[in-house]
């Protein structure tokens, strides 16, 4: 039986308008589907807004209407009013780059419809942030903070690295729960469901990104159903930008949302305290041969010419960005290929500073923010050859975007050897 | 004698219909397609199947946060299943089933993916927290 406090029950009463009412209506039905018995507060978000595709089924010019429609899942026409006060709320990814849509080939209608959309969730409160990686620039959470957030790596970095309370719930809970500032208890804001019932010894290369990326999409594909990992073993010790990349893959091959670390997440000082008395389900040993396994499923296999190189998922931070800038200075972009960055406003204003976006510009590529080639129209990469990447996300989610008449091969790499084939316009399998 | 499979019955009311087992899940996004209503995940063995109007079983969600957003929007598009049936809960589906308000039973005594096969008729009682086989497919 769920229990509600007053303010609760007069926000359910539509005491604090229509808009509140019907979030927390919504909020209330989600707790009775997975059994919960109160609420908690919570106090941060990002959410999904902006004009994406998926959006267009609902065939409205009006965003209220869409709003009401596809964010708070009713026929009524209930007008945006204001997100919660205690809850901090900013955009995650929108559908197009901030400042520019002609190099990404989008129309200006689809531009001026996203602006128009992210005006109006900025005047209920919703900041505009552009980031899928909002840790990278303020939106950190405290260990034991209740948040919510629309990106799946996120959910999995807020639990795992700073001991939040988080999760994945999906776009549309996170609109309910961001408007009424209430989420049900449950999931992993009860510590009883925050052990680790998997175990993976990593026994393979642990010393770059590009290396927790791939062991990130391992753990992913071996982790069983609602699985959560603990990993332990000999690894080379990762830094948060190593981090980033590896939930990122590994909430890609799984629905992981919490992933120990020994050493390195506050719940996982040692094995036994990430584990608790929670009954073992799995152990693996990460070889370097599951390495390999993994990079052959991800990259396409041979060699050939490319045209679209793309690093920056999740979205880079200033450290991705100096490390390419300064690996990209005085080399040259093939003719023909186009190379873009990706990451969120404000680290490209930082870069900018550094010096870091005239770099990759003097050497013909884009740094570009609040986006990616993931969440974008796929008119933006119809007429893609090629394509190249640096992040297991992207490779696996763009070969069900992609026309499969077309066989578009994915080459998948570290920053370095991306960048070798935007410069040379050909992509050379690694042996 | 029909099989009956024991859960908890987490969104209410009662729906037959042909299931779709999915035992691998399925993506929401870059999976599902909301425009068809189709699979679309490459790697998936149930790649090109119609979701609308089916009885889904599946073990969980998968993939991004915007696995309900696809549902939903499909669902919008005239996609829409019948029933869901979820071996084990997790936050992408519980939301996709408010959101969608259908039968549903969830936290299955006995893997309902491995129990139940495409095609079968399927009765799902949401108030009851029972999947009922009424026929097996081809019989």
């Amino acid at each position: 039986m769920l229990k509600l406090t007053e303010y609760e029950r007069e926000m359910l009463e539509g005491k604090y308008g229509r808009f509140k009412q019907v979030a927390l209506q919504n909020v209330v039905k989600y707790a009775k589907v997975v059994d919960a018995e109160e609420l908690v507060e919570v106090t941060k978000s990002t959410l999904y807004f902006g004009a994406h595709s998926y959006l267009e089924t609902c065939k409205s010019d009006d965003y209220d209407k869409i709003f009401a429609k596809m964010y708070l899942c009713t026929d009524e026409d209930v007008k945006i009013g204001k997100f919660a006060d205690n809850c901090y709320c900013q955009t995650c990814v929108a559908p197009c780059d901030q400042y520019d849509y002609e190099f990404n080939h989008l129309p200006k209608e689809l531009f001026e419809r996203n602006k128009r959309y992210l005006k109006r969730t900025l005047e209920a409160g919703c900041a505009l942030a552009g980031s899928c990686t909002p840790y990278l620039n303020g939106w950190v959470p405290l260990y034991g903070e209740y948040v919510v957030t629309s990106e799946s790596s996120n959910v999995t970095m807020s639990n795992s690295a700073f001991g939040a309370r988080c999760n994945a719930d999906g776009e549309e809970a996170i609109t309910w729960i961001s408007i009424c500032g209430r989420a049900p208890k449950w999931g992993y804001y009860l510590p009883e469901n925050r052990y680790a019932d998997a175990v993976f010894h990593v026994d393979c290369k642990s010393e770059t990104r590009f290396d927790w990326d791939i062991i990130g999409y391992t753990v992913g594909r071996l982790l069983p159903n609602h699985g959560v990992p603990v990993l332990d073993g000999n690894f080379h010790r990762p830094t948060l930008t190593m981090l980033k990349q590896c939930f990122t893959a590994m909430a890609t091959t799984s629905a992981c949302e919490m992933c120990h670390i020994v050493g390195v997440t506050p719940e996982a000082r040692t094995i036994e305290e990430a584990r608790g008395n929670k009954e073992l389900r799995a152990e693996y040993t990460i070889t370097q041969a599951d390495y390999e396994e993994s990079y052959r499923q991800i990259c396409s296999a041979g060699s050939g010419p490319v045209d679209y190189v793309v690093l920056g998922c999740p979205h880079y931070s200033l450290e991705d960005v100096q490390q390419a800038a300064l690996y990209i200075k005085g080399k040259k972009v093939a003719p023909g290929v186009e190379f873009s960055i990706w990451t969120d406003m404000s680290t490209r204003e930082m870069a900018k500073e550094s010096g870091y976006l005239d770099m990759i510009e003097e050497a013909g590529g884009r740094l570009m923010s609040s986006s990616c080639p993931l969440v974008m129209d796929p008119i933006a990469f119809a007429h893609v050859n090629a394509l190249v990447t640096d992040a297991g996300k992207q490779a696996h989610y763009m070969h069900s975007s992609m026309d499969p008449a077309r066989h578009v091969p994915i080459y998948y790499g570290s920053l370095e050897k991306c960048i070798d084939t935007a410069c040379s316009g050909y992509w050379e399998e690694e042996n | 004698m029909a099989e009956i499979i024991k859960g908890r019955g987490a969104y209410e009311g009662v729906m037959e219909g042909e299931a779709l087992v999915l035992p691998e899940s399925v993506q929401g996004w870059a999976g599902l397609d909301e425009k068809t209503g189709k699979i679309i995940e490459e790697a998936n063995s149930k790649c090109g199947a119609y979701v609308g109007g089916k009885i889904i079983i599946l073990p969980g969600a998968k993939g991004s946060n915007g696995w309900a957003s696809h549902w939903n929007s499909a669902a919008e598009a005239g996609h829409k299943p019948l029933a869901w049936v979820i071996e084990r809960l997790d936050s992408r589906c519980a939301a996709y089933i408010v959101e969608l308000g259908i039968p549903t039973v969830v936290e299955t005594e006995t893997e309902a993916c491995k129990v139940i096969r495409d095609g079968d008729l399927v009765r799902v009682d949401g108030d009851k927290g029972l999947v009922t086989i009424l026929k097996r497919a081809g019989e």
